[in-house]
């Protein structure tokens, strides 16, 4: 049975990350940095309609603009388009200046339609359909467990609520796209991804071409949070203009395009009815939710699921339940998978009514939860980070705090799964020299996996994490899973220690040394003589496992004079099973926080009803958190060796919305229950905000 | 962009002539090349003014302070002098935007930088301000939008500058054909009260050459409030300036921002004052008297709350 | 005001900035780059250049570039698609998130948001020439050793923000650090420990935002 040392001499001590140094000094290649011979710019012209029926694309004049080399339609012949930016053509040229003038010289002939674009106007019955098959808003889906009206009867205290959040846009600093070149031997894409295996396969069908064809590398990316996990329409785009051009295009989504067609968080409605018996035990929960998925919701593409579902009653176990959920759809760009997609917007609905019944039972949030809460893990997260946070001498009664600034407090927690995949796949070469270099066909989203794979091959290897040389982010490499589900240190930490075990036996095997491990290694490998030893290995079980909790403690100090909300801290506490690098994994805990904070504060995709265009598709009025709106953040990580290697990147995303609503609805003694809290909504709800015209 | 030309001109004579019809003057270009890549604005020439002489001088003065429209915002906010003063203005300019634009950006852009409304700074919408048909904003998402207007553009002026220096009193001096105008701050802005389509005062081949602050008021500041904490545009934004005698106001002037397409001033809110010595009651009657024919949108009423903290808020800044 | 006496214009004249620097050799080139300076002016002096590609001439990392660019061409088109530079990074095109902050006569800005014409005759640093030799800045190293990056695309920027502040105040204080990056955004959430690194790199104690506990399990 394969385990992780007791007595780990590199695992679980802090490292800093390999490619540091490639980073800071700008080194780091990302797919926009790629050069390559004859080099185009390619850029893309998208549907200013938020609906129409594109009749006739006309590409001849923008062909004949200086500097163009290329230009495709995205599809040939008559079709409608469904949302505000989404793809019609491209072009590609020399320079940027080139393709903006030949854009401006596309021609197309379009009969607008009727659109909606607000959640409340599409599930009207005469809303204009997005599709035109079916109706904008399916029937709920309904799952019942035992009697809820009866009992509803039979609690001691029932709460009624209605909270929402808003469309969230992933915005990783780098957009969406890449670079691609053919050649004798097929293509090779240098794509913005956190899945090389899942662009190459997107690609290659595609453009109908064998798999066996289509490279991708990805050496560093800039971040995705879910929304890179195919080509995209823009990086068959590139391939496509690449082949016309005979030459490498370099397609990259600017900031505007990013708000408008890859990928959001759904928004969400949901009504709560939750109530318990007088010693806080849950006993009903009655549950609505719609949100809008954009075009990817509605009926007419009810088996996607529209990825606005959400797991209900999240953490808690409710005896008599009925969860009513459906999507609505409008003419907006299609959410895609978002940092624990579901989760962040779940726990922010399932805690903000446990508070509520809380403060309706007169009882201490915590202790409701401690009551109700069937995790062990948990349970002891919720003692650890109470007494870090001081929740005992800091919790006092809703709207308390002695004004004009209040200061309130919250919890929520989380769930989460993050284990491995077991078709991961890994290889290693030894040189003569004693270098070592490991291979992996995996990603680097900005977790750190290339370290967590040095770390792990130094641990089995009896090295320094810098005498491990790890190259990622390559389909010719063994493969491993895309960097979705916080699987990614769970699927490589075990492939390398697989690797790395059995490269220690072929070693000791071919040098007839016992132990070539630490001091041994330069002398075991020089008996190799001119030939380097490569070794493969897969994901081995036993070392990692799935199943993390969470919770998070927030301060919030709320002026109620102003309506601003100040996070003060939050208090993280945390479980990922066996910690291959704190140093690392607290930098997660600090990018979830940090995101949940935008999602609780500042970030919502605001639609225009009257012209359907995303009224702020830039970084000035989609905001996200900066420096300043950054709190103390205080982590408490549980290091779990015996569950092995868990990922963390998703479940510390999770709770932190709904930690920092609570807080804002204790400081005030009353609940915004709405994201995000902006002034304007705290000044609503205190009622400072007088009657607007009629 | 679409294509420019771009020239450097060496006098403000040549300025106003390489301009022509399509041309637009080149500062710090934060504004302009933004508005440029939107397609907001239409230019076939650049004249660069950053070569132009004597423009980029703060020069103190007993009576009163020239700051060249040159200036850069980061130069205002690290001149020590100034933060002792003319504190308002340091703060005002301490809160434009980020390190890398202050860098740059000028005070004569500052001040003439168009509407911030995302309806007008939308590629893709005609509104009434780029001399399409309708105000998106009035039926629309309003909720960074005026309170007060004097026609159916409800976009309201962002300038922090232009708010701190309303309240310190301060002319600019503008070339306009030649000739040197002198306008106060409400003069500068009045012609975006009645013309939807206008950001300003200033007309094609205006150039503001300086700003002139009289050192008549000892003590100013300037607060805002904004939805994040640095690095975003005010919602609403105060300033004040005034002398304190024996704990009363003197000479006192308070204006406020991003409510109107002018610096919201109100003569009898500033009578007022005068004289008084800033306690709640009267902080109270003064924001009455600054907010009195509000009209709030449908989204923007909050501006009404928030704005009576922030003029509390600042007035009692000019004890400290 | 912190720091030393401060030009009669505030500005920082391009002798100031190789002053700061301080070595001969640059002494030399910022004599030339004045004199290059002049030269432009006298030359493009009220000329109306473009709108098609003219000479433009860029000094980089102490280098000097013959271009041939349209007028409309940004500073950040330039560096990268030019002059090949990686260091700075297109995120928004709108002097909006800092990722192409690079320094102009030692002093940062957005590259996206400057016209490379408009950039002649100054002197232009990106994060490639903060390192000639290869060697790693103090305010590098403490990036790396506090992991104050993680996917790594606006790290150069922050790199640029934090560089610049301690050539200006040596001795930051938390406030003056989030004052001086306030313009660059991140979304990996590095924050925390970019604020570390810029007192780390000044020699101050690291207050840190962020404090942290392994507990071991059993």
């Amino acid at each position: 049975m394969s385990e992780w040392p007791a007595q780990p001499k590199v695992l679980g001590t802090r490292v800093p990350r390999v490619d540091g140094p490639a980073k800071v000094t700008g080194q780091a290649r990302y797919s926009s940095d790629i050069q390559a011979p004859g080099l185009l710019i390619g850029m893309i012209l998208r549907s200013p309609w938020p609906a129409a029926r594109i009749q006739r694309i006309n590409l001849e004049k923008a062909r004949q603009m200086p500097g163009i080399k290329a230009a495709v339609a995205v599809q040939e012949g008559p079709r409608i388009v469904r949302y505000y930016g989404e793809e019609l053509a491209a072009v590609a040229g020399v320079s940027r200046q080139a393709c903006e003038d030949a854009l401006r010289a596309i021609e197309v002939e379009a009969e607008p339609l009727p659109f909606v674009v607000r959640e409340e106007d599409a599930r009207k019955p005469d809303a204009p359909r997005v599709w035109e098959q079916a109706p904008n808003m399916p029937p709920p889906r309904v799952r019942e467990e035992g009697n809820v009206d009866e009992a509803l009867k039979e609690c001691a205290a029932v709460i009624e609520g209605f909270y929402t959040t808003s469309v969230q846009l992933h915005h990783p600093m780098e957009t969406h796209g890449g670079t691609v070149r053919w050649d004798d031997e097929g293509v090779t894409a240098w794509i913005s991804t956190q899945g090389i295996f899942s662009v190459r396969d997107g690609l290659a069908g595609a453009l109908r071409l064998d798999q066996s064809k289509v490279r991708v590398v990805t050496e560093y990316m800039g971040g995705g949070f879910g929304s890179k996990f195919g080509p995209g329409v823009e990086g068959v785009l590139a391939a496509r203009l690449a082949r016309e051009a005979g030459a490498p295009v370099r397609l990259m989504l600017s900031r505007f395009e990013e708000a408008l067609a890859v990928g959001n968080r759904p928004s969400s409605f949901q009504r709560i009815r939750l109530g318990a018996k007088a010693d806080g035990t849950l006993h009903v929960f009655d549950y609505e939710n719609y949100g809008t998925a954009g075009v990817g919701a509605g009926q007419a593409t009810e088996g996607g699921g529209g990825g606005a579902d959400l797991p209900m009653p999240y953490i808690y176990r409710v005896p008599n339940r009925r969860i009513k959920q459906t999507t609505v759809a409008v003419n907006a760009g299609s959410s895609r998978a978002f940092r624990a997609p579901g989760h962040p917007v779940a726990s922010f609905g399932m805690e903000s009514a446990m508070d509520d019944l809380a403060v309706k039972l007169g009882m201490d949030p915590l202790e409701l939860r401690i009551k109700n809460d069937p995790s062990e893990i948990r349970q002891r997260e919720y003692r650890i980070g109470a007494e870090r946070f001081g929740w005992k001498e800091k919790y006092r009664k809703p709207g308390s705090s002695p004004g004009p600034i209040k200061v309130g407090v919250g919890v929520a927690s989380a769930t989460w799964g993050g284990g491995g995949s077991s078709r991961t796949q890994g290889e290693i070469q030894i040189n003569p020299d004693g270098t070592v270099e490991v291979r992996l066909g995996v990603q680097d989203i900005g977790t750190g996996t290339r370290t967590v794979a040095a770390v792990t091959a130094a641990e089995v290897l009896g090295l320094a994490p810098d005498q491990v040389t790890v190259k990622i982010g390559d389909t010719r490499y063994p493969p491993g899973p895309g960097s979705g589900g916080s699987v990614t240190a769970a699927s490589v930490a075990p492939t390398v220690y697989d690797v790395c075990t059995r490269a220690l036996e072929e070693l000791q095997k071919q040098t007839g040394l016992p132990d070539v491990r630490g001091e041994n290694w330069r002398a075991a490998c020089k008996k190799l003589g001119v030939t380097p030893l490569v070794v493969q290995g897969r994901w081995r079980e036993g070392l990692s496992s799935s199943g993390v909790g969470g919770v998070q403690f927030a301060e919030v100090a709320v002026d109620t004079e102003t309506g601003l909300v100040t996070v003060r801290k939050i208090v993280v506490v945390q479980d990922c099973g066996l910690i291959v690098d704190p140093l690392t994994a607290e930098s997660q805990v600090n990018g979830g926080v940090i995101m949940g904070i935008g999602l609780a504060l500042y970030e919502e995709r605001v639609m225009d009803w009257q012209s359907g265009v995303v009224l702020n598709p830039n970084f000035e009025t989609y905001k996200l958190p900066g420096i300043a709106d950054v709190p103390e953040i205080d982590i408490v990580l549980i290091n779990m060796p015996e569950r092995g290697v868990i990922g963390l990147g998703e479940p510390v995303h999770i709770p932190t919305a709904a930690a920092i609503a609570n807080a804002v609805a204790n400081a005030l003694g009353v609940r915004v229950n709405s994201l995000p809290i902006t002034p304007r909504k705290v000044l609503a709800a205190l009622g400072k905000v007088p009657t607007a015209k009629a | 962009m679409k294509p420019f030309e771009f020239v450097t001109a060496l006098s403000t004579e040549s300025a106003r002539e390489l301009l022509g019809p399509k041309g637009q003057y080149l500062a710090g270009g934060n504004d302009l090349l933004g508005r440029l890549k939107d397609d907001i604005t239409e230019a076939n020439r650049l004249v660069n003014i950053k070569a132009l002489p004597g423009l980029d001088r703060i020069e103190p003065g007993a009576d009163h302070w020239r700051i060249g429209a040159l200036v850069t915002i980061a130069q205002i906010e690290d001149h020590p002098e100034i933060r002792k003063v003319f504190p308002g203005l340091h703060q005002a300019a301490a809160e434009v935007g980020s390190q890398q634009i202050r860098n740059v950006a000028t005070l004569g852009g500052n001040l003439a930088q168009h509407s911030r409304c995302w309806y007008y700074r939308h590629r893709d919408i005609q509104c009434l301000k780029k001399r399409g048909r309708i105000c998106y904003a009035i039926e629309g998402d309003n909720r960074y939008h005026a309170l007060f207007t004097g026609n159916v553009c409800i976009s309201p002026v962002v300038s922090n500058l232009a708010i701190a220096l309303t309240a310190l009193d301060a002319t600019a001096i503008v070339l306009r054909d030649g000739q040197e105008r002198r306008m106060s701050m409400a003069e500068l802005y009045e012609l975006a009260w009645d013309n939807p389509t206008a950001h300003h005062s200033l007309r094609p081949g205006d150039l503001i050459l300086r700003v002139e602050i009289p050192t008549q008021r000892r003590r100013s500041a300037y607060l805002q409030i904004s939805e994040k904490h640095a690095f975003d545009w005010a919602l609403v934004s105060c300033a004040a300036a005034a002398n304190l005698e024996n704990g009363r106001l003197r000479n006192v002037r308070v204006a406020l921002g991003c409510i109107s397409p002018v610096p919201h001033q109100v003569a009898a809110a500033n009578q007022f004052l005068e004289g008084k010595a800033p306690d709640d009651d009267v902080l109270d009657h003064a924001a009455d008297l600054l907010l009195a024919g509000a009209e709030p949108q449908t989204h923007n009423a909050y501006k009404i709350p928030m704005a009576r903290a922030l003029i509390r808020r600042t007035l009692r800044q000019l004890q400290a | 005001m912190k720091g030393s006496e401060t030009p009669s214009t505030g500005r920082l004249s391009r002798r100031d900035f190789f002053k700061g620097l301080g070595t001969t050799a640059l002494a030399a080139a910022a004599s030339q780059a004045e004199s290059v300076a002049q030269e432009l002016q006298k030359i493009n002096a009220e000329k109306v250049l473009g709108p098609g590609p003219v000479p433009v001439t860029l000094k980089v990392n102490g280098k000097t570039h013959k271009l041939e660019l349209e007028p409309r061409v940004t500073l950040l088109d330039a560096l990268r698609n030019h002059l090949g530079l990686t260091g700075p990074k297109e995120g928004c095109d709108r002097a909006s998130c800092g990722a192409c902050t690079v320094w102009l006569d030692g002093v940062t800005i957005y590259a996206c948001q400057k016209l490379a014409i408009d950039a002649q005759g100054h002197e232009i640093t990106t994060v490639e020439g903060l390192t000639p030799d290869g060697r790693l800045t103090p305010v590098q190293r403490a990036f790396v050793e506090r992991d104050a990056l993680q996917c790594g695309y606006c790290t150069p920027g922050f790199v640029m923000s934090v560089s610049a502040l301690l050539r200006k105040n040596p001795r930051p204080t938390v406030e003056d650090v989030r004052h001086a990056c306030a313009g660059n955004l991140c979304r990996c959430g590095t924050h925390p420990r970019i604020l570390e690194a810029a007192l780390v790199a000044a020699g101050l104690p690291p207050v840190s935002t962020t404090r942290t506990e392994v507990i071991n399990h059993v």
